[in-house]
C-alpha cells in the first residue's frame, strides 16, 4: 500500500503509463497521508481540467472546501484523477485525455465517471481518493474496480469547489479499500460550509463508531423491482451476499420501490436540464478555451463551445436544453420531477419497514473498452441501480462482493435513509469483515 | 419523440453550440433514441405526485459582496487593463 507521498508518487509513476488513472501529479506534494482527487475538484496548486479540452491550463484561485479540510487533517493531495469529461459518463471513455483501464483487466473500462479515482485505489497507487457523484459516478467505478465507493447524503459534504454538473444531485464521494477508512475520511470532509448553502447544518457523526457492531437484528430490504430481472452470475453473487447478511443475524426480506424502474429516464431529464444551465458558463470569455475563429460575440460563444466540449457533453447539453425549452418543459422536465417525487415517496415508505435497501451496485461487471461507446443509451443503463439514490438524496455505498467467472469484481450496494451514513458503514464493515473481498489484490498493482 | 434535423438545429441555437451538418444529423438520431426511452415517463400515473412539494427549498445565503482572492486575468483568454476583451457587440 502506498501510504507515504513518496511511495504513492512511485506507484503512480510505475503504473499510470498503462492505467491512465491519473492526469496530473504534484511532485512537490507536502508530507502527509497521500490522497488523489478527481480532476473536477479544484486546488490552487494544480490545474483543474474536468478532462475537457475547454479548460486548458485552468488553475483555480481557491481550494475546494474538501481540499482545505483534507489539508488541515494532514492529508496530502498527490494527484488529480481521470474522469469522463465534466463527470458525464460511466466508463471514462469520454475523457478528452484517454480512457482509464481497469486494474483487474486492462481491456476493460474502470467505470465512470470517477474511473481514475477507483482505478488508482484499486491499483494501490493511493490509499484513498475523492470522486463526485451525480448518478452513480463513485459507486459504479468502485464496483467495477473492486473497491469501496460512498455517495454521502445530498448536503452532507460541501460542493464548494466541485465543478458543477447537476447542482441538485451532485455530491462529493469517497473511494477507499476498506469501509473504516471511508468512514474516517467522511468524518474529515463532512459538515456545514457557509460557501455551499445546500450543505447541511446537521452535526457530523462518528462514522466509525459502529464499524464493529455487526448486523444482528437489522432489517435489510431487497428491492424487488431492481433484482427481479437479474440473471446469471450477478444474481448468484447477489444472493450469496444476502446469505452473508442472514448468517450475521440480519433480517433479509423483500422490499418494494415501484418507481425505481423509471430512475434512468428521470435522471437523464433532471441531470441534463441542470447541466445545460451549469455549463453555459463555459463560453470562452472569462476562462477556458476561446475559439481562434473570430467573428461576433455570439459566434465566439458557439465556436468556443463547439470546439471545446466533447460529444457526450454536447449530447447532454442538447437533451437538457430540449427538456427545458418552450413546449416541452411540462411534458419532460415537469413530468420527470413528478416521477422523482413518487420515487422519493416509495423510498420513504420502504424505509419505514427497513433499515437498509439492497441491490447489486451494477447490472454487470466491467465491460470491454469500446463496447458501449456507439450506444449512449446502453451506457446510461449502467447506472440503473445507482441513480435512484441521487434522485432521492440518500446515502449509498458500494462494497466488493466477489468476482465473475472472468475474475472481474462484483459489488453489493447498500442504501440507507438520509444521513444514515453511520449505519451504512456498520453494515459495510460487517460484510467486508465476513467476506474479505476488500483485501483482494488486483493483478495490475504493485507487489 | 422524434427529433428532426431542424429541431436539433433550433435546440443547438438555444444551447449556443456549433455543429457541422453531419454532427447535427447524428445528434438528432441519438436524441430521438434517448427520448424514445425517456417517453416511458408519459405512461406513469403521476396523479399521486400532485400533493408532493420539493423536499426543501434551496437555502440561499445573503447576497453581499465578499473578498475575492482571484486574479481574474490569470485564467482569462483575453484581458486588458481590468476587463475581459470580447468582440464588439454594439451594432452587431
Amino acid at each position: 500500500m502506498s501510504d507515504t507521498v513518496a511511495s504513492a508518487l512511485r506507484a503512480i509513476a510505475e503504473l499510470n503509463p498503462r492505467l491512465n488513472a491519473v492526469l496530473r501529479v504534484n511532485e512537490n506534494a507536502p508530507e502527509g497521508r497521500p490522497i488523489a482527487l478527481k480532476d473536477n475538484i479544484v486546488t490552487t496548486d494544480m490545474p483543474t481540467s474536468c478532462a475537457s479540452r475547454i479548460l486548458p491550463g485552468f488553475v483555480s484561485p481557491f481550494d475546494a472546501t474538501v481540499v482545505s479540510r483534507l489539508r488541515a487533517a494532514g492529508w496530502s493531495i498527490v494527484a488529480k484523477t481521470n474522469l469522463d469529461e465534466f463527470a458525464m459518463g460511466s466508463s471514462t471513455e469520454h475523457s478528452a485525455f484517454g480512457v482509464t483501464r481497469n486494474p483487474w483487466n486492462l481491456d476493460c473500462v474502470a467505470g465512470g465517471s470517477s474511473g481514475g479515482s477507483a482505478a488508482a485505489v484499486a491499483a494501490r497507487m493511493v490509499p484513498a481518493a475523492l470522486g463526485s457523484e451525480t448518478g452513480g459516478s463513485v459507486r459504479q467505478p468502485a464496483a467495477l474496480c473492486g473497491v469501496i465507493g460512498l455517495k454521502p447524503t445530498y448536503g452532507r459534504v460541501s460542493r464548494n469547489g466541485l465543478v458543477a454538473f447537476a447542482s441538485g444531485l451532485d455530491q462529493i464521494g469517497i473511494v477507499t479499500k476498506t469501509a473504516r477508512e471511508c468512514a474516517e475520511l467522511l468524518g474529515v470532509i463532512a459538515g456545514h460550509d457557509p460557501l455551499d448553502s445546500t450543505s447541511s447544518a446537521r452535526p457530523v457523526d462518528d462514522y466509525t463508531a459502529d464499524c464493529g457492531a455487526g448486523v444482528r437484528g437489522l432489517r435489510f430490504g431487497v428491492v424487488r423491482e431492481a433484482v427481479e430481472k437479474l440473471e446469471g452470475e450477478v444474481r448468484a453473487n447477489f444472493e450469496a451476499a444476502l446469505d452473508v447478511l442472514r448468517r450475521g443475524g440480519g433480517i433479509v426480506e423483500e422490499a418494494s420501490v415501484p418507481a425505481i424502474g423509471h430512475a434512468i429516464a428521470v435522471y437523464y431529464i433532471v441531470a441534463n436540464a441542470e447541466a445545460s444551465a451549469n455549463l453555459s458558463r463555459f463560453d470562452g470569455v472569462r476562462y477556458g478555451h476561446r475559439s481562434a475563429g473570430g467573428g461576433t460575440l455570439k459566434e465566439l460563444y458557439f465556436r468556443s463551445r463547439g470546439e471545446g466540449f466533447g460529444d457526450e457533453v454536447k449530447r447532454r447539453i442538447m437533451l437538457g436544453t430540449f427538456a427545458l425549452s418552450a413546449g416541452y418543459y411540462d411534458s419532460y422536465y415537469g413530468r420527470a420531477q413528478a416521477v422523482r417525487a413518487l420515487m422519493r415517496a416509495d423510498f420513504s415508505s420502504a424505509f419505514e419497514k427497513f433499515d437498509y435497501l439492497l441491490t447489486p451496485t451494477t447490472p454487470e461487471p466491467a465491460f470491454r473498452i469500446g463496447a458501449k461507446t456507439d450506444d449512449p443509451l446502453s451506457m446510461y443503463l449502467s447506472d440503473i441501480f445507482t441513480a435512484p439514490a441521487n434522485l432521492v438524496g440518500i446515502p449509498a455505498i458500494a462494497v466488493p462482493s466477489g468476482f465473475s467467472k472472468e475474475r472481474l469484481p462484483l459489488s453489493l450496494q447498500i442504501m440507507a435513509p438520509h444521513f444514515g451514513e453511520r449505519a451504512l458503514f456498520r453494515a459495510a464493515a460487517f460484510f467486508e469483515g465476513e467476506t474479505g473481498y476488500a483485501m483482494s489484490r488486483a493483478p495490475f498493482s504493485p507487489l | 419523440m422524434k427529433i428532426s434535423r431542424d429541431e436539433a438545429k433550433r435546440i443547438a441555437d438555444l444551447a449556443h453550440l456549433a455543429f457541422d451538418d453531419a454532427a447535427l444529423d447524428r445528434m438528432a438520431a441519438e436524441m430521438t433514441k434517448i427520448l424514445t426511452y425517456i417517453d416511458q415517463l408519459a405512461e406513469v400515473d403521476i396523479s399521486g405526485a400532485a400533493g408532493f412539494s420539493p423536499p426543501t427549498p434551496t437555502p440561499l445565503r445573503e447576497d453581499v459582496p465578499g473578498s475575492q482572492p482571484a486574479d481574474p486575468a490569470r485564467n482569462a483568454p483575453a484581458w486588458d487593463d481590468g476587463y475581459f476583451v470580447v468582440p464588439k457587440v454594439i451594432g452587431e
